[in-house]
Protein backbone atom coordinates (compact mmCIF):
# COMPACT_ATOMS: atom_id res chain seq x y z
CA UNK A 1 0.00 0.00 0.00
CA UNK A 2 2.98 2.16 0.73
CA UNK A 3 3.95 1.95 -2.74
CA UNK A 4 0.58 2.95 -3.75
CA UNK A 5 0.40 6.18 -2.06
CA UNK A 6 3.85 7.16 -3.64
CA UNK A 7 3.30 6.69 -6.92
CA UNK A 8 0.12 8.61 -6.21
CA UNK A 9 1.90 11.02 -4.99
CA UNK A 10 4.57 11.00 -7.36
CA UNK A 11 1.66 11.23 -10.15
CA UNK A 12 0.03 14.34 -8.15
CA UNK A 13 3.52 16.05 -7.78
CA UNK A 14 3.78 15.59 -11.91
CA UNK A 15 0.36 16.36 -12.85
CA UNK A 16 0.64 19.77 -10.22
CA UNK A 17 4.10 20.80 -12.30
CA UNK A 18 2.04 20.05 -15.47
CA UNK A 19 -0.84 21.88 -14.80
CA UNK A 20 1.59 25.28 -14.17
CA UNK A 21 2.54 24.36 -17.82
CA UNK A 22 -0.80 24.16 -19.29
CA UNK A 23 -1.68 27.61 -17.69
CA UNK A 24 1.54 29.14 -19.49
CA UNK A 25 0.78 27.48 -22.95
CA UNK A 26 -3.03 28.41 -22.38
CA UNK A 27 -1.33 31.86 -22.19
CA UNK A 28 1.02 31.46 -25.07
CA UNK A 29 -0.36 29.60 -27.80
CA UNK A 30 -3.13 29.49 -30.23
CA UNK A 31 -5.18 32.00 -28.08
CA UNK A 32 -6.12 35.24 -29.55
CA UNK A 33 -7.96 37.97 -28.06
CA UNK A 34 -9.97 39.37 -31.15
CA UNK A 35 -11.20 42.95 -30.57
CA UNK A 36 -14.68 44.05 -32.17
CA UNK A 37 -15.11 47.88 -33.54
CA UNK A 38 -17.60 48.76 -30.24
CA UNK A 39 -14.48 47.82 -28.08
CA UNK A 40 -15.43 44.43 -26.90
CA UNK A 41 -13.15 41.67 -26.61
CA UNK A 42 -13.80 37.88 -27.48
CA UNK A 43 -11.06 35.25 -26.73
CA UNK A 44 -11.38 32.36 -28.78
CA UNK A 45 -8.44 29.76 -29.76
CA UNK A 46 -7.98 30.68 -33.21
CA UNK A 47 -6.69 27.31 -34.86
CA UNK A 48 -9.68 26.02 -33.50
CA UNK A 49 -11.93 28.74 -35.03
CA UNK A 50 -10.27 28.32 -37.89
CA UNK A 51 -10.49 24.49 -38.41
CA UNK A 52 -14.41 25.24 -37.52
CA UNK A 53 -15.37 26.99 -39.87
CA UNK A 54 -13.55 25.52 -42.85
CA UNK A 55 -15.97 25.04 -45.47
CA UNK A 56 -18.46 27.26 -43.77
CA UNK A 57 -20.00 30.13 -45.40
CA UNK A 58 -22.89 32.58 -45.05
CA UNK A 59 -23.12 31.55 -41.81
CA UNK A 60 -23.63 33.13 -38.17
CA UNK A 61 -21.05 31.87 -35.30
CA UNK A 62 -22.39 32.38 -32.02
CA UNK A 63 -19.33 31.86 -29.66
CA UNK A 64 -20.66 30.72 -25.88
CA UNK A 65 -18.63 30.76 -22.74
CA UNK A 66 -19.55 28.15 -20.52
CA UNK A 67 -18.97 27.85 -16.79
CA UNK A 68 -19.09 23.98 -15.36
CA UNK A 69 -17.84 22.05 -18.05
CA UNK A 70 -14.89 20.80 -16.67
CA UNK A 71 -15.44 16.76 -18.49
CA UNK A 72 -16.21 14.82 -21.47
CA UNK A 73 -19.56 13.48 -20.48
CA UNK A 74 -20.76 17.36 -19.38
CA UNK A 75 -19.29 18.39 -22.70
CA UNK A 76 -21.19 15.60 -24.21
CA UNK A 77 -24.44 16.45 -23.50
CA UNK A 78 -24.27 20.42 -24.54
CA UNK A 79 -23.54 19.06 -27.64
CA UNK A 80 -25.72 16.29 -27.94
CA UNK A 81 -28.18 18.84 -26.88
CA UNK A 82 -27.36 21.24 -30.19
CA UNK A 83 -27.25 18.47 -32.49
CA UNK A 84 -30.85 17.85 -32.08
CA UNK A 85 -31.46 21.31 -32.94
CA UNK A 86 -32.09 21.61 -36.55
CA UNK A 87 -31.22 25.05 -37.15
CA UNK A 88 -27.59 24.02 -35.79
CA UNK A 89 -25.35 23.56 -39.05
CA UNK A 90 -22.37 22.33 -36.99
CA UNK A 91 -21.50 22.33 -33.30
CA UNK A 92 -17.89 21.82 -31.70
CA UNK A 93 -17.48 21.82 -28.16
CA UNK A 94 -14.19 23.18 -27.01
CA UNK A 95 -13.63 21.60 -23.44
CA UNK A 96 -10.06 23.03 -22.84
CA UNK A 97 -11.23 26.78 -23.14
CA UNK A 98 -15.08 26.44 -21.93
CA UNK A 99 -16.58 27.50 -25.34
CA UNK A 100 -19.08 26.06 -27.57
CA UNK A 101 -18.92 27.12 -31.43
CA UNK A 102 -22.09 26.65 -33.36
CA UNK A 103 -22.80 27.37 -36.66
CA UNK A 104 -26.60 28.76 -38.06
CA UNK A 105 -27.94 30.20 -41.26
CA UNK A 106 -27.55 33.63 -41.99
CA UNK A 107 -30.97 34.21 -41.93
CA UNK A 108 -31.76 32.57 -38.86
CA UNK A 109 -32.81 34.62 -35.88
CA UNK A 110 -30.19 33.23 -33.15
CA UNK A 111 -32.48 32.47 -30.04
CA UNK A 112 -29.75 33.49 -27.20
CA UNK A 113 -32.15 33.19 -24.39
CA UNK A 114 -33.02 29.89 -25.91
CA UNK A 115 -29.22 28.47 -26.25
CA UNK A 116 -28.46 29.83 -22.51
CA UNK A 117 -31.51 28.04 -21.71
CA UNK A 118 -30.45 25.15 -23.11
CA UNK A 119 -26.92 24.97 -21.75
CA UNK A 120 -28.50 25.60 -18.19
CA UNK A 121 -31.05 22.50 -19.00
CA UNK A 122 -27.79 20.61 -18.96
CA UNK A 123 -26.63 21.75 -16.13
CA UNK A 124 -23.88 24.65 -16.69
CA UNK A 125 -23.94 28.45 -16.71
CA UNK A 126 -23.54 30.43 -20.52
CA UNK A 127 -21.77 33.39 -19.41
CA UNK A 128 -21.18 35.25 -22.29
CA UNK A 129 -22.47 34.61 -26.25
CA UNK A 130 -21.19 36.19 -28.74
CA UNK A 131 -22.08 35.90 -32.80
CA UNK A 132 -19.64 36.47 -35.75
CA UNK A 133 -20.21 36.70 -39.38
CA UNK A 134 -18.41 34.30 -41.87
CA UNK B 1 -24.96 -11.81 14.33
CA UNK B 2 -25.42 -14.85 11.97
CA UNK B 3 -22.81 -15.31 9.29
CA UNK B 4 -25.65 -14.47 6.66
CA UNK B 5 -26.53 -11.30 7.65
CA UNK B 6 -23.63 -9.66 7.89
CA UNK B 7 -22.58 -10.80 4.86
CA UNK B 8 -25.89 -9.34 3.67
CA UNK B 9 -25.41 -5.80 5.33
CA UNK B 10 -21.64 -6.03 3.56
CA UNK B 11 -23.25 -6.47 0.37
CA UNK B 12 -25.82 -3.36 1.02
CA UNK B 13 -22.61 -1.73 2.27
CA UNK B 14 -20.17 -2.10 -0.45
CA UNK B 15 -21.74 0.39 -2.02
CA UNK B 16 -19.38 0.41 -5.62
CA UNK B 17 -17.44 3.29 -6.93
CA UNK B 18 -19.85 6.11 -6.87
CA UNK B 19 -19.97 7.68 -10.55
CA UNK B 20 -21.80 10.71 -11.10
CA UNK B 21 -25.29 9.83 -9.68
CA UNK B 22 -27.12 12.03 -11.71
CA UNK B 23 -27.20 13.11 -15.68
CA UNK B 24 -27.84 15.74 -17.92
CA UNK B 25 -31.42 16.49 -19.01
CA UNK B 26 -33.17 13.17 -20.83
CA UNK B 27 -30.02 11.31 -20.51
CA UNK B 28 -30.21 7.38 -18.79
CA UNK B 29 -27.44 5.65 -17.64
CA UNK B 30 -26.64 2.06 -17.21
CA UNK B 31 -24.01 0.51 -14.47
CA UNK B 32 -22.60 -2.42 -14.07
CA UNK B 33 -21.26 -3.25 -10.82
CA UNK B 34 -18.98 -6.59 -9.77
CA UNK B 35 -17.09 -7.47 -6.56
CA UNK B 36 -16.64 -10.57 -4.76
CA UNK B 37 -20.14 -10.74 -2.59
CA UNK B 38 -22.50 -9.30 -5.64
CA UNK B 39 -22.85 -8.06 -9.05
CA UNK B 40 -25.86 -5.13 -9.85
CA UNK B 41 -27.02 -3.72 -12.14
CA UNK B 42 -28.66 0.12 -12.21
CA UNK B 43 -30.07 1.88 -14.75
CA UNK B 44 -31.23 5.80 -13.91
CA UNK B 45 -33.16 8.46 -16.07
CA UNK B 46 -32.43 12.04 -15.15
CA UNK B 47 -35.59 13.67 -16.45
CA UNK B 48 -33.69 17.07 -15.25
CA UNK B 49 -29.83 17.52 -14.48
CA UNK B 50 -31.40 18.40 -10.85
CA UNK B 51 -32.98 14.72 -10.11
CA UNK B 52 -32.47 11.31 -12.14
CA UNK B 53 -34.67 8.11 -10.78
CA UNK B 54 -33.70 4.38 -11.10
CA UNK B 55 -33.62 0.58 -9.99
CA UNK B 56 -30.86 -1.59 -9.06
CA UNK B 57 -30.85 -5.36 -9.58
CA UNK B 58 -28.50 -6.80 -7.15
CA UNK B 59 -27.36 -10.60 -7.46
CA UNK B 60 -26.34 -11.47 -4.09
CA UNK B 61 -23.49 -14.20 -4.74
CA UNK B 62 -23.14 -15.46 -0.62
CA UNK B 63 -26.38 -15.91 0.02
CA UNK B 64 -27.86 -16.46 -3.57
CA UNK B 65 -30.69 -14.11 -3.70
CA UNK B 66 -31.86 -11.22 -6.26
CA UNK B 67 -33.63 -8.30 -5.01
CA UNK B 68 -34.37 -5.04 -6.69
CA UNK B 69 -34.44 -1.19 -5.37
CA UNK B 70 -36.33 2.36 -6.02
CA UNK B 71 -33.36 4.92 -6.19
CA UNK B 72 -33.70 8.69 -5.96
CA UNK B 73 -30.97 11.01 -6.42
CA UNK B 74 -31.89 14.84 -6.21
CA UNK B 75 -29.04 17.87 -6.63
CA UNK B 76 -29.09 20.08 -3.78
CA UNK B 77 -26.25 22.24 -4.73
CA UNK B 78 -23.89 23.09 -7.84
CA UNK B 79 -21.90 25.53 -8.68
CA UNK B 80 -20.16 25.99 -11.44
CA UNK B 81 -16.74 28.36 -12.34
CA UNK B 82 -14.66 28.54 -15.29
CA UNK B 83 -12.85 25.71 -14.20
CA UNK B 84 -14.37 23.52 -11.56
CA UNK B 85 -17.67 22.54 -10.66
CA UNK B 86 -19.15 21.57 -7.28
CA UNK B 87 -21.83 19.19 -6.30
CA UNK B 88 -24.08 18.03 -3.32
CA UNK B 89 -26.53 15.30 -3.48
CA UNK B 90 -29.36 13.73 -1.53
CA UNK B 91 -29.13 10.20 -2.75
CA UNK B 92 -31.40 7.51 -1.05
CA UNK B 93 -33.24 4.06 -1.95
CA UNK B 94 -35.75 1.43 -0.76
CA UNK B 95 -36.26 -2.15 -1.51
CA UNK B 96 -39.44 -3.11 -3.89
CA UNK B 97 -39.88 -6.58 -1.41
CA UNK B 98 -39.11 -5.29 1.59
CA UNK B 99 -39.80 -1.60 2.11
CA UNK B 100 -38.27 -1.26 5.92
CA UNK B 101 -34.73 -1.87 3.98
CA UNK B 102 -33.70 1.51 2.59
CA UNK B 103 -31.11 3.93 2.86
CA UNK B 104 -30.47 7.68 2.18
CA UNK B 105 -27.44 10.35 2.65
CA UNK B 106 -25.48 12.56 1.17
CA UNK B 107 -23.03 12.97 -1.55
CA UNK B 108 -20.35 15.69 -2.23
CA UNK B 109 -17.72 16.14 -5.31
CA UNK B 110 -15.40 18.45 -6.50
CA UNK B 111 -13.63 18.93 -9.75
CA UNK B 112 -11.60 20.53 -12.30
CA UNK B 113 -9.85 18.66 -15.44
CA UNK B 114 -7.27 18.21 -13.35
CA UNK B 115 -8.03 17.22 -9.78
CA UNK B 116 -11.36 15.94 -8.16
CA UNK B 117 -12.56 15.39 -4.34
CA UNK B 118 -15.92 13.67 -3.18
CA UNK B 119 -16.96 12.42 -0.21
CA UNK B 120 -20.58 10.41 0.44
CA UNK B 121 -22.06 9.68 3.86
CA UNK B 122 -25.20 7.33 4.01
CA UNK B 123 -27.48 5.40 6.42
CA UNK B 124 -28.86 2.74 6.38
CA UNK B 125 -31.75 0.58 7.37
CA UNK B 126 -31.52 -3.13 7.40
CA UNK B 127 -34.28 -5.71 8.78
CA UNK B 128 -34.58 -2.79 11.71
CA UNK B 129 -30.71 -2.05 12.02
CA UNK B 130 -29.32 1.21 11.45
CA UNK B 131 -26.04 1.52 9.89
CA UNK B 132 -23.81 3.96 8.31
CA UNK B 133 -20.83 3.98 5.48
CA UNK B 134 -18.66 6.93 4.37
CA UNK B 135 -15.83 7.40 1.96
CA UNK B 136 -13.42 9.61 0.77
CA UNK B 137 -11.79 10.22 -2.57
CA UNK B 138 -9.29 12.19 -4.27
CA UNK B 139 -8.30 11.59 -7.71
CA UNK B 140 -5.76 13.32 -10.41
CA UNK B 141 -5.61 13.27 -14.25
CA UNK B 142 -1.83 12.44 -14.99
CA UNK B 143 -2.80 14.29 -18.44
CA UNK B 144 -5.19 16.00 -19.86
CA UNK B 145 -7.22 15.18 -23.18
CA UNK B 146 -9.29 16.96 -25.61
CA UNK B 147 -12.71 16.42 -25.98
CA UNK B 148 -13.47 12.63 -26.79
CA UNK B 149 -9.73 11.33 -26.33
CA UNK B 150 -9.32 8.64 -23.57
CA UNK B 151 -9.62 10.03 -19.65
CA UNK B 152 -7.59 8.48 -17.13
CA UNK B 153 -7.88 9.38 -13.49
CA UNK B 154 -5.77 7.78 -11.04
CA UNK B 155 -7.58 7.62 -7.37
CA UNK B 156 -7.14 7.22 -3.76
CA UNK B 157 -10.53 6.00 -1.90
CA UNK B 158 -10.59 6.19 1.99
CA UNK B 159 -14.23 4.36 3.23
CA UNK B 160 -15.08 3.08 6.75
CA UNK B 161 -18.58 1.52 7.85
CA UNK B 162 -20.02 0.65 11.33
CA UNK B 163 -18.88 -2.69 11.05
CA UNK B 164 -15.19 -1.63 10.77
CA UNK B 165 -13.16 -0.35 13.27
CA UNK B 166 -10.54 0.81 10.72
CA UNK B 167 -10.22 2.84 7.25
CA UNK B 168 -10.20 1.25 4.39
CA UNK B 169 -7.98 3.00 1.91
CA UNK B 170 -7.07 1.55 -1.44
CA UNK B 171 -6.07 2.69 -5.08
CA UNK B 172 -9.23 3.58 -7.91
CA UNK B 173 -8.00 3.70 -11.87
CA UNK B 174 -10.87 5.21 -13.89
CA UNK B 175 -11.23 5.73 -17.50
CA UNK B 176 -13.36 6.96 -19.69
CA UNK B 177 -14.02 7.90 -23.82
CA UNK B 178 -16.99 8.89 -25.32
CA UNK B 179 -20.12 7.65 -23.50
CA UNK B 180 -18.55 5.18 -21.07
CA UNK B 181 -16.81 4.46 -18.14
CA UNK B 182 -14.64 1.99 -16.31
CA UNK B 183 -13.71 1.88 -12.66
CA UNK B 184 -11.29 -0.20 -11.18
CA UNK B 185 -10.43 -0.70 -7.34
CA UNK B 186 -8.43 -3.15 -5.87
CA UNK B 187 -8.05 -3.61 -2.06
CA UNK B 188 -6.60 -6.96 -0.02
CA UNK B 189 -10.21 -7.43 1.99
CA UNK B 190 -12.87 -7.13 -1.19
CA UNK B 191 -10.21 -7.58 -4.10
CA UNK B 192 -10.97 -6.12 -7.24
CA UNK B 193 -14.41 -4.20 -7.82
CA UNK B 194 -15.21 -3.53 -11.49
CA UNK B 195 -18.29 -0.14 -12.39
CA UNK B 196 -18.84 -0.27 -16.40
CA UNK B 197 -21.09 2.48 -17.19
CA UNK B 198 -22.65 4.03 -20.42
CA UNK B 199 -24.43 7.30 -20.87
CA UNK B 200 -26.96 7.61 -23.98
Amino acid sequence: MRRIYSLFLLVSLHAWADSNRDEIDHIHTNHAQEKFVDGETLEIDSQRFEKFIEGLSNCQIAIISVKGMVCDFCARGIEKTFKRDSSAIKVDVDLSNGKVLIAFAKDIKIDVNGIKEKILANGQNATDLKVLGI
Amino acid sequence: MGIRFAMTLLCLLARDLDARPISYSGASTLMAFSNDIKNSVYYHYSPTYKYSLGVEFVRDKFQKKNYASLRFTSLLNRKNTQHSQRNLYFQSGISFDEPHNRFYGIQGDWETRRWYSGFNFKKLDYKGVNYTEQFYQFGVAPYIGEYGDLHSWIMIKSRKNSFESNWSTYPVLKFFKGNALIELGYSKKTQWDAHIMYRF
